[in-house]
């Protein structure tokens, strides 16, 4: 009987301790603060970068402890959205892709940086993320990194096929086609075009001066459908058809691999793709900024991050403190030689001059953004705009189903 | 539960004939105190979410209301009124009740036939089959997913090379999960080949309950193969039956990490979203907690209303017992 209830005794106690186990140990280590941070992505910031912070961090601030954790892309949003809105669970400091900022400031879940934005600099940059981490002329996201998309290709297959790096648009659809068609190899891609990729898909579109969505007054209008979307399009899908054997529900993830296995002359993708390129093929790789319609470089899908301090957070000096770090001159050097653009654009040239630093910087100069809603991420993380590409790839009527998805953004982004 | 409260201390009444005043005072606290953490856990783990469910349900509840920027609101069955107008909803209904009902029943047809195939078998191949039933069904659920998906992969996938080597040249690159139809045959495949191990596991067991003799007799008494099969085996394992069929049912209606892995993997988000997904969906991906909360309230409804069959033989089998 005795041993029953003892047992009894520690069933409850071990139920007890289970649930227990998810509450946060914050600051259990005696005296030091622990200041955390969030950056988006297993290896978008290189370790040199996190190593560097970290140690530099708790040498300046006496009794503190970095703790930085990468947060994978996918679960970036959910994660935010149940840790921001909690002060036992919040980062005290976190990336945020750009796109994906206007969601966060329009609730409050940031600190307002308005006042303090001298401190961090006085020629921070972009323009653009710097307005997308604002809201009601308030300034609550401040630019990490921008990055940009630009084509890689094999320079040999561009000498066996006789042809020179593309001048314009027109030239480089005509090249991609052209690789095709002299390769002997079976299911060679002269362009990699994914079905689903609209991140790269989207600079055909922007090219001929098409967009998503258009803000019109106080609403947004879908522009997929508008005659300059329709044309980018439609170039983009006879690429997809005649220039490619990529899958026509394909993503943009991994888009070197058919490169690394010789099966795709060309590929677009963010810079620090370069990296994903096997060692022997690294030779033969080249890159340049998609060009534009008449020449010059065509505006592409501008990538990269804002960071912020939760509003939540406790530790709101120390979490200055660290933004400040990130944007002091070393640190934005340290960006801008991994290839990652820097928030400050003086340390713009530190990124290099060899062809990847000059196409980089080339596709940057053009970039757009995706339409600044608090409710654009809805459109990401319903996968609104992979389901309209793929569709097109697939062989849907372009100007029918663009016009069906522009129904689509819009009530999303007018919610 | 009035049989329940006096089992525990009702004592032997031939040694223990001591009046009912000081039977309650030795009343035995233990079995009930071996209960607390099972309903402790359950009530933390369960019933505070459902709790805050069914009062989101009723309540305007979105990203603002999450960060405290806006109260919540309440706002009636405004909820409800958007999601049971909303054709989507009708069509995510129809969509998860037709692949739970393929797959369910699909996965019990195949359990049942394994289990007798493992009745009929000698003991190496026997174990042989076992081993590997055993291995699908303990594999973990990202791993299996990974090796279907690449499996299917339109450019490198196994099934799609097979194809054409057996002549079907249109099957070159095909993508499988681009098209709706094709998606639910790849996300069927994948459901049923990780629920058939425990079907079949559970009726082997309930198959080797079958007496022999009553077998043996029927045989004798010229009943054929399926007569005796119809007759005797199926009405013996019938109570493990519907329980397996049961849980399949329930399991098979909130799917989630198959159909959201595919989705991931290249499928139309928007034409494959099966209850569990659209859930996600509309909480998570668009922070739509009271709209999800009502969706949320309906799906309950729909497992309650779908398995009450069952729930309800199963009782009275269980009090024929």
């Amino acid at each position: 009987m005795k041993n029953l209830t003892r047992l009894a005794v520690l069933g409850v106690v071990s139920a007890l301790a289970l649930t227990a186990c998810g509450s946060d140990s914050d600051d259990a280590s005696g005296g030091t603060t622990v200041v955390k941070l969030w950056l988006a992505g297993e290896k978008d910031t290189p370790e040199e970068l996190t190593t560097w912070l970290e140690k530099e961090y708790e040498a300046q601030n006496e009794g503190t402890d970095l703790k930085i954790e990468r947060i994978d892309w996918g679960e970036l949003i959910p994660r935010l959205q149940t840790a921001l809105s909690d002060a036992g669970q919040t980062p005290d400091v976190f990336e945020i892709g750009n796109t994906q900022s206007p969601t966060f400031t329009s609730v409050g879940a940031f600190t307002d940086l308005s006042d303090k934005l001298a401190d961090l600099g006085d020629n921070v940059g972009p323009e653009s993320f710097l307005e997308a981490g604002a809201y009601d002329d308030k300034q609550f996201a401040v630019p990490y990194y921008w990055g940009s998309r630009y084509v890689f290709y094999s320079k040999k297959a561009f000498a066996d096929a006789g042809i020179q790096p593309p001048a314009n648009l027109a030239d480089f659809n005509k090249a991609a086609v052209t690789l095709k068609e002299k390769s002997d190899a079976k299911d060679f891609s002269g362009f990699w075009v994914p079905g689903q990729d609209w991140r790269n898909g989207i600079s055909w579109i922007f090219a001929h001066g098409g967009d998503i969505a258009v803000q019109e007054g106080d609403a947004w209008v879908g522009k997929l459908a508008s005659p300059e979307s329709l044309k980018g399009l439609q170039e983009w899908k006879t690429l997809s058809d005649k220039a490619s054997t990529a899958p026509k529900d394909g993503l943009d993830e991994e888009s070197w691999v058919p490169f690394n296995n010789g099966e795709a002359a060309m590929f677009m993708a963010p810079g620090w793709a370069r990296w994903s390129v096997e060692e022997d093929k690294a030779a033969d790789l080249g890159g340049f900024a998609l060009p534009g319609v008449g020449g010059g470089a065509a505006p592409v899908f501008a990538g990269g991050s804002n960071i912020g301090i939760s509003a939540k957070s406790k530790k709101q000096e120390e979490a200055f403190a660290l933004l400040q770090l990130i944007y002091s001159d070393e640190y934005q050097a340290k960006l801008a030689e991994n290839g990652l653009g820097p928030a400050n654009p003086d340390f713009t040239s530190k990124m290099g001059d060899d062809e990847f630093a000059q196409a980089s910087i080339a596709a940057a100069s053009g970039s757009k953004l995706t339409p600044a809603s608090p409710h654009w991420t809805e459109v990401e993380t319903t996968k609104v705009m992979e389901e309209f590409f793929g569709k097109v790839a697939g062989g849907a009527d372009v100007a029918k189903t663009a016009a069906e998805y522009d129904a689509k953004l819009e009530a999303i982004l007018n919610k | 539960m009035a049989q329940a409260m006096t089992t525990p201390d009702a004592p032997p009444a031939r040694t223990d004939p001591q009046p009912p005043r000081l039977r309650t005072r030795r009343r035995r606290p233990a079995p009930y105190l071996l209960l607390v953490p099972a309903l402790g856990t359950l009530a933390l783990g369960l019933g505070y979410p459902l709790v805050r469910q069914v009062v989101m349900s009723f309540q305007e509840f979105g990203l603002a209301q999450q960060f405290g920027t806006a109260d919540p609101e309440w706002i009636g069955l405004d909820n409800y009124a958007d999601v049971l107008t909303d054709a989507t909803t009708w069509a995510v209904v129809a969509r998860s009740l037709a692949f739970c009902l393929a797959a369910a029943t699909l996965t019990m047809l195949l359990g049942t036939v394994v289990a007798l195939l493992m009745r009929q078998l000698s003991t190496a191949p026997r174990i042989v089959l076992q081993v590997s039933m055993l291995a699908a069904w303990a594999s973990p659920l990202v791993a299996s997913l990974t090796v279907w998906n690449w499996l299917f992969d339109s450019r490198y996938g196994i099934v799609n090379w097979f194809l054409v080597t057996l002549g079907f040249e249109g099957m070159d690159g095909y993508s499988w999960l681009a098209n709706p139809w094709t998606f639910f045959l790849v996300a069927g495949v994948i459901v049923v080949w990780m629920s058939v191990p425990f079907v079949a596991f559970s009726l082997y067991a309930a198959l080797t309950q079958v007496p022999e003799e009553t077998i043996e007799a029927a045989q004798l008494d010229g009943a054929t193969r399926t007569q005796r099969f119809r007759f005797i085996v199926v009405p013996t394992i019938r109570p493990v039956l519907s329980i397996v069929m049961l849980l399949q049912i329930v399991w098979d209606l909130r799917l989630f990490a198959q159909i959201k892995y595919l989705q991931n993997a290249g499928g139309t988000v928007s034409e494959t979203n099966l209850l569990g997904t659209y859930l996600y969906q509309l909480g998570v991906a668009q922070s739509e907690y009271g709209v999800a909360s009502a969706v949320a309230m309906l799906m309950l409804l729909l497992t309650l209303g779908l398995t009450f069959g069952y729930v309800r033989s199963l009782l009275r089998e269980e009090r024929t017992a």
